[in-house]
């Protein structure tokens, strides 16, 4: 199939204003986004620039605007989008140059919650494991699945409109660690997420939910944050 | 083990929370008082002598001036109290959500701190200057 591909490009040096350049290019209905990307930038136009690395959906690398809406390149299929394909970069992140955003700001809104294991109490007496039960491990299962690509955060209204939000993806890892049985944290980081650019600011826009190319329900995972400021519960 | 519970002054419950939870039961306190309304005008007859939009407008705003221009006999029961602390609760209630609903949405919108705090006192005299004159209106005409 013929695909016409209008890709976003902006190199600073040069643009003083973004535009789009049209590709068209021989493809199979199985072909990938990043499959197009890959073959502009070998065999049209080498100076495109994008991200990517494993290609295959695990390392987040490739989040772009794929015809308005937020997923990875690489997991995105050319039959599933017709013969006119639109890729933009993801929003409310400045552009450095073409599909590349600077993704500082969404890591240092991630940084803020203490995506880190936090037990600083004795280790067992067997000095081995921190033992937890299957149930305390599925209580967080869906958040630990989280590959910070960002498809998430660049997808909210309340990011677009300030970055000083935490952003969904930042509130799913601190759902990741606030419900692990084994981290003794909470409290501290509830305290940083219930803060004015936290918890109060999502709006259950519900579009990180739609955008999530992990299929985490974070809409759902914010919503039992809010939970538990209300009832404390942890179980 | 140790419990998994955080303790109400650890749980992040500050401001931001309680009004968020406010602006979700107000939104139920809502409902809840227009039904009290519809249904009220119901009982009172006013499906045989009000039409549909003179319903709807008791409804949102209990007032007895709202049914003078209808076909309604006897006005007295439209008077009652209850009438005006339902039309003062639905009042008081609206404005507080409403107005907490324009501070969050520019809550996203300004950036500084301080220009937070300026919107947020505007929208407060807002509110009370917005709800003492309905109350003026409901409890003297």
């Amino acid at each position: 199939m013929n695909v016409t591909l209008k890709v976003f490009r902006y190199n600073p040096d040069v643009d003083k204003k973004w535009h789009y350049d049209t590709f068209n290019i021989e493809a199979q209905p199985t072909d990938r986004v990043l499959d197009l990307l890959e073959y502009v930038k070998g065999y049209l136009d080498g100076t495109l620039t994008f991200r990517r690395s494993c290609a295959h959906g695990v390392c987040g690398s490739d989040a772009m605007r794929i015809n308005g809406k937020n997923s990875l390149a690489c997991k995105t299929l050319v039959r599933d989008l017709g013969e006119k394909i639109t890729v933009d970069p993801i929003l409310g992140l400045p552009v450095k140059k073409d599909l590349i955003v600077d993704m500082e700001p969404f890591f240092d809104n991630y940084k803020k919650v203490l995506p880190w294991f936090i037990n600083d109490s004795p280790l067992p007496a067997d000095g081995k494991e921190r033992l937890q039960s299957p149930e305390q491990r599925e209580r967080f299962d869906d958040s630990t699945k989280c590959i910070l690509c960002a498809c998430c955060t660049t997808s909210c209204p309340s990011f677009w409109a300030s970055d000083d939000y935490l952003g969904p993806a930042a509130l799913v890892a601190a759902h990741r660690f606030i419900f692990d049985s084994r981290d003794e944290a909470a409290a501290e980081r509830i305290e940083i997420i219930a803060e004015t650019h936290g918890l109060a600011r999502c709006h259950t826009a519900f579009n990180c939910t739609m955008a999530c190319p992990r299929d985490i329900q974070v809409t759902k995972a914010i919503g039992e944050l809010k939970m538990l400021t209300i009832t404390g519960k942890l179980e | 083990m140790k419990s998994r519970n955080l303790p109400l002054n650890k749980r992040g419950f500050n401001f931001e929370m309680i009004m968020w939870i406010f602006t979700r039961l107000s939104a139920l306190a809502m409902y809840t008082l227009l039904l009290i309304g519809f249904i009220g005008a119901l009982l009172m007859g006013a499906r045989e002598q009000m039409n549909f939009a003179d319903v709807m407008r008791w409804a949102f705003m209990p007032n007895p001036s709202h049914v003078i221009n209808t076909n309604i006999p006897d006005i007295a029961p439209w008077t009652a109290l209850f009438w005006q602390l339902v039309a003062s609760a639905l009042l008081l209630v609206a404005t507080a959500h409403g107005v907490h609903g324009l501070v969050v949405i520019a809550d996203d919108y300004i950036v500084t701190s301080n220009g937070r705090k300026i919107v947020r006192l505007i929208s407060m005299l807002m509110m009370a200057s917005t709800s003492l004159i309905g109350l003026y209106i409901l409890w003297t005409f």
